[in-house]
């Protein structure tokens, strides 16, 4: 009952927010000085033209008039046509959205993966060269600064091996052949997805591994560890039966809390990869005054990582009674 | 021994998940080196992904450039002698002072589902533009009163007025098939927003009846388009030229970044780059014995402008002598590489039929002391005064300081608006060198590079700036631009008149140019607007960058340099597989 | 306070990578102040608008240009050494006034309590949860162009609310300390009791925090001006960055590509160091343990 009423609660609470975050980019957008049709520079758009072109887009009414328009076909599932592509923007998302969630999701459960393997090492060999060595590892690569890791991996692995393709998630020769199945255009997906895989891999990898292993350190003490050992059992049991498991669960948290930060990465890799996902698109959106598409892009990134963390919170309230109040 | 507990099951599995991965990215790569590519399609890569593929709304270079390989126009230019010619007509244009009347032929032609292009096609076009007022083509069909089609291969146009762009504007507009838009000019009508509803139709099969027709198109990655059966062209002697297309398709390949773009190009993943090289490439590209560089002309003109509403730069004298500043020497060696011309005149040489050659040429020939000295002579005649004259009595040239107006008050700092250097390194850097050159004359100039979307921004809708470097990178053939950068009415917000130049001599030649049906009489009348333009500077005209562009060797032969570069209409007619 | 700072010197000294952030923090500082010498040498070294008579393309490191040239014929050193002092105004002033703004939003949550709290903490929840990358982008189309100031005020908007939660959790347990009480009975308004009693406690805690901020705000730059979206007209290592890769000359130019990307790697990672020397340092619990396990 007590938990129902917190995930009731919390509910009410992301959708307010998504709305006042919504109200504000939109009157921010129609503040704004830019306006799309003045970057289209034709020397054959008189200006009679581009004022035709503004009443049709609809933007000389009235702020408030355009919001409640807004917030109506919002509800009615129109999100509005983008200015620069002429397409219902829920098409462009809709196209758009999974291959963000494939690259990034894949990268997520990787970097996650390998980060308790590799913490778990490191803590079990505290203090001698593997620790010190993985840690400083973790420490350096999660530094790197990310669009620049990209480029540096594109230009050893792409350009100067060859290994890999330098941009992109497919290439027209495997999609356009008539015979190529499913597992041709899958493999060749994969192939595009190496490069900006290891890239996202490498920059989150080290948090979990460093969150990890400062985990296991605090498992280690308690005081069941000191029984398991006292009944007899294997080391590496202790480790990875008893320990591990249980301090995995902080990382698993320090996921959904760290979703701002991996999704600000999933955006460059988008972009310096130009893998055609919503992070990409929001950046060349915004560079164009590309209004209704930028807002939706960004809505529903910010939609996205609200539910994150209302499910990781739920997740919390229901595993640890305190936390609900 | 223990069988296998949890965790070596783990271990296995994992292990096993690693060697299939490897497995299947091996076999990928094999699979994607043994994929072989028709022999016959040409691959093309293009720097952005077209917009739209639906004529109205297409804005943007990319789009138009697809679009262009599908819908066509009733006349188009000679690649050599860039003069119209009958491309979906059959004969020059026949025109009737009297009624002020066009009648044109149409030739037997088809669109790409089978049925005939007729003049009802053409007039639907027409009526079509002026209802809905497309942006772009409506000012160009709004003075047409009257369509007529006696038959159906003949149409005729009757015009308001008369008007010199007729021909070379408004018979060049891509012709729609009637079919294809009728029930959504229906819709369209219904609603409270035709236009808008018209500008959002996505155009999944557009009609063409142009050499190619579209065959798919995946949104992101690249656009394949197939040789049009019923394309009007094939097997046709026109201008000479014995038409195909003997590609069966072409294949746009989308790449984010020039650098991608050029490096599938020396791998061999794409026949052509269409786009122009920048400096950076050429010498690599150049060593490379797989690829050719073809060298053309593009109607473009960059040049440096000035708000002549606002005092210093109200003075004429002023502005000729930052004219004479300009080391044009210096932007095409060294900015431009050397891959540019000089600019004299607002009309690019390259359109030798409009351009004159008789404009005043600032500063043209002198070194730099020479232009100091020239630029200070100008000015000083005008009344300006110096804390620190730039050239000394003896008439040695040094660091001049703190120029005066000629009221008596210093100058004021004032900016130059450039793109970004990403955007646009030639022009940022532009903007660099002027203001080292102004401050040689001791002038307080400071160069702003600034977000392009905010700087147009500026410059045309709030008419806020000092002085700014832009550039149109394609300019119709057709000079009556000329008339609308300086007309005193097209200063308004988002017109045209950027500069603010208001001269009424100008606006009466620049009117009489704009309905002078006969070529030769117009062409004195623009000749005389581009000495006036000049003599008055309120744009400086700064270059004009010749185009670079490579092509794969080998693979395919044809191509037809023309302005504007070799992807054109005639190369995509006339490319043999080799 | 002299004792307690001796102290917490010699823990910080014993850390190794407290002591290579402080080295590395120092380089980079003396880069920074050493980015005036170049243009004062010659005009031609000027990061921004610096034209080399000779040269006007991207070359190879030579005895006039350390690292060689950009695209324009710009001196690559001196551009590195423009974006350090870039890099610490941007980290510093960002990561101060979101300092700023998250103490004072903490205080006055953690004091006030009920109302104001719940709205406050509301408040940060919401900003903390965005992706401050995407948002400052989105906002940088709303005003069409940022000067760097602009990022600088954004990004500190966007930073306050990890460190008020914190500072109202202090708060909070400072609230209920007899030495309050008094002053509450003394007549102290809210304001004074707030700034001058409460702030000298929680500041050491911020001050921490602030290393943190400091990286977040630089990376955030960087990664803005490699997006295409920062000042035009400042020289800072992810302007560089974006410069290199959208005029095609990264498979070129080696020089030109890695510089700027190990200095933002390196500064970030400085101040990592640096930050997990200080928490040790202030925080008994994290101390290294004895080498025995």
């Amino acid at each position: 009952m007590e938990l129902r009423r917190y995930i009731a609660r919390r509910m009410i609470q992301v959708i307010i927010i998504f709305f006042v975050i919504l109200t504000v980019l939109f009157l921010l957008f129609r503040w704004a000085p830019g306006d799309p049709v003045s970057m289209m520079v034709d020397p054959d758009m008189t200006q009679e033209d581009a004022e035709i072109l503004i009443v049709q887009l609809g933007l000389d009414q009235p702020i408030g008039v355009q919001y409640f328009i807004y917030i109506k076909n919002f509800f009615t599932g129109h999100f509005g046509f983008s200015f620069h592509y002429g397409e219902p923007v829920v098409d462009i998302i809709w196209n758009r959205l999974p291959n963000t969630i494939l690259l990034f999701t894949t990268s997520i459960i990787l970097s996650a993966f390998v980060g308790v393997f590799l913490g778990k090492i490191a803590s079990w060999h505290k203090g001698k060269k593997t620790d010190s060595l993985m840690t400083i590892g973790a420490l350096v690569t999660h530094t790197l600064f990310l669009p620049w890791l990209a480029l540096i991996l594109i230009w050893v692995f792409g350009y100067k091996f060859g290994w890999f393709p330098i941009n992109g998630m497919i290439s027209e020769e495997v999609w356009l052949d008539p015979e190529a199945g499913f597992i041709a255009r899958a493999i060749d997906v994969m192939y595009h997805m190496v490069l900006p895989l290891f890239t996202l891999f490498l920059i989150h990898f080290g948090a979990y591994l460093l969150i990890m292993r400062s985990s296991m350190l605090e498992t280690l003490k308690e005081d069941y560890i000191l029984t398991a050992r006292a009944k007899g059992l294997e080391e590496k049991v202790i480790r990875d039966h008893h320990a591990a498991p249980n301090a995995a669960l902080p990382v698993v948290t320090s996921v959904g809390l760290s979703l701002a930060f991996s999704i600000n990465g999933g955006a460059l890799t988008e972009t310096v990869f130009t893998w055609p996902g919503i992070g990409r698109e929001l950046v060349s959106s915004v560079s164009q005054n590309d209004y209704p598409l930028a807002l939706a892009c960004f809505l529903m990134i910010a939609g996205v990582v609200l539910v994150s963390n209302l499910v990781v919170d739920v997740l919390y309230a229901y595993l640890d009674p305190r936390i609900r109040y | 021994m223990p069988c296998m507990n949890a965790k070596q099951r783990r271990s296995s599995c994992r292990w096993v998940l690693i060697l299939a991965c490897a497995t299947m990215l091996i076999t990928g790569s094999l699979f994607i080196a043994s994929t072989a590519s028709a022999a016959n399609i040409l691959k093309m890569g293009l720097l952005q992904e077209p917009k739209t593929l639906n004529v109205w709304r297409a804005s943007d270079r990319w789009s138009r450039k697809v679009v262009g390989l599908m819908y066509q126009p009733l006349y188009v230019r000679d690649p050599e002698t860039l003069k119209l010619i009958p491309w979906l007509a059959a004969e020059p244009p026949q025109f009737d002072e009297k009624t002020l009347c066009y009648t044109v032929k149409i030739r037997p032609a088809k669109w790409s589902d089978g049925t005939e292009l007729t003049s009802e096609d053409v007039a639907f076009t027409a009526r079509f533009i002026n209802e809905f007022k497309v942006p772009r083509y409506r000012s160009k069909w709004n003075f047409v009163k009257k369509i007529e089609t006696p038959d159906k291969h003949t149409v005729k146009f009757y015009l308001k007025e008369p008007k010199a762009i007729f021909v070379s504007r408004s018979l060049t507009t891509p012709i729609v098939q009637k079919k294809e838009w009728t029930k959504l000019a229906e819709e369209a009508r219904k609603t409270k927003k035709p236009l808008k509803r018209l500008l959002n139709e996505k155009i999944k099969r557009p009609v063409s009846s142009g050499p190619f027709v579209l065959k798919e198109w995946r949104q992101g990655t690249f656009l394949y388009l197939q040789k049009n059966k019923y394309f009007f062209g094939t097997g046709k002697k026109i201008q000479g030229r014995l038409l195909g297309p003997y590609i069966d398709g072409v294949i746009f390949k989308i790449y984010g970044t020039s650098d991608a773009s050029i490096l599938s190009l020396k791998k061999g993943s794409i026949d052509m780059f269409w786009w122009g090289i920048q400096p950076g490439y050429i010498e690599d590209l150049r060593a490379n014995p797989d690829i050719e560089l073809f060298q053309n002309e593009k109607s473009a003109l960059y040049y440096m402008g000035f708000n002549v509403r606002k005092a210093p730069f109200k003075d004429v004298n002023l502005r000729r002598a930052f004219a004479t500043l300009v080391d044009e020497d210096f932007i095409i060696k060294r900015i431009l590489q050397g891959y540019g011309i000089r600019m004299y005149s607002i009309v690019p040489p390259g359109n030798a039929f409009w351009y004159c050659p008789d404009v005043p040429r600032y500063g043209e020939g002198l070194d730099r002391e020479a232009r100091i000295k020239k630029a200070f002579g100008i000015l000083r005649d005008a009344g300006y005064t110096w804390e620190v004259p730039p050239v000394d009595e003896s008439g040695k040239v040094v660091n001049g300081e703190g120029i005066k107006l000629p009221d008596g008050k210093p100058m004021e700092k004032f900016t130059i608006l450039t793109p970004p250097a990403d955007y646009d390194p030639h022009r940022a850097m532009c903007g660099m060198m002027m203001q080292e050159w102004l401050r040689m004359l001791g002038v307080p100039a400071y160069s702003k590079p600034m977000a392009f979307g905010a700087l147009l921004q500026q410059v045309k809708v709030r008419h806020d700036f000092d002085s700014f470097i832009l550039g149109y990178g394609s300019l119709s053939l057709d000079p009556d631009y000329l008339r609308n950068f300086f007309i005193s009415t097209n200063d308004k917000k988002r017109g045209w008149n950027m500069s603010g130049y208001n001269n009424p001599h100008f606006d009466k030649i620049a009117n009489e140019s704009a309905s002078a049906m006969n070529r030769d009489k117009r062409r004195s009348l623009i000749w005389e607007m581009q000495k006036i333009i000049i003599g008055d500077v309120p744009y400086i005209p700064l270059y004009d960058p010749k185009l670079i562009e490579a092509v794969r060797k080998g693979r395919f032969t044809g191509w037809v340099q023309m302005l504007g570069g070799v992807g054109n209409l005639w190369s995509f007619c006339q490319l043999k597989p080799m | 306070m002299l004792a307690s700072f001796l102290e917490g010197w010699s823990i910080f000294r014993q850390n190794l990578l407290g002591k290579i952030g402080l080295v590395l923090l120092i380089i980079f500082a003396l880069m920074a102040v050493c980015s005036y010498i170049p243009p004062w040498i010659n005009p031609m070294y000027n990061p921004m608008t610096g034209v080399d008579p000779a040269i006007t393309s991207c070359t190879p490191p030579s005895l006039r240009h350390w690292l060689g040239t950009d695209f324009m014929g710009r001196d690559i050193l001196s551009q590195l050494l423009a974006g350090a002092r870039i890099a610490f105004m941007v980290g510093i002033s960002a990561a101060v006034m979101s300092i700023v703004l998250g103490v004072s939003i903490g205080m006055t949550a953690g004091y006030m309590g009920r109302f104001v709290d719940t709205l406050l903490m509301r408040l940060a929840d919401m900003i903390m949860v965005m992706p401050t990358l995407l948002v400052v982008l989105l906002l940088s189309a709303v005003f069409g162009q940022l000067s760097i100031w602009t990022i600088v005020l954004i990004i500190a908007l966007f930073r306050w609310p990890g460190v008020s939660r914190i500072i109202r959790g202090q708060t909070l347990s400072l609230k209920q300390r007899p030495f309050i009480e008094a002053a509450k009975v003394a007549g102290a308004s809210h304001f004074r009791i707030i700034f001058v009693h409460i702030m000298p406690n929680v500041l050491p805690l911020a001050f921490l925090f602030m290393t943190f901020r400091v990286t977040s705000a630089i990376i955030t730059e960087a990664a803005l001006a490699f997006l295409g979206f920062g000042d035009p007209g400042t020289v800072s290592w992810g302007m560089m960055l974006q410069w290199v890769w959208k005029t095609g000359h990264m498979f070129q130019a080696p020089y030109w590509l890695l510089p700027p990307g190990i200095c933002i790697s390196l500064i970030t990672l400085s101040f990592y160091m640096l930050g997990r020397a200080m928490d040790e340092v202030l925080d008994p619990r994290l101390r290294k343990e004895d080498q025995t396990d």
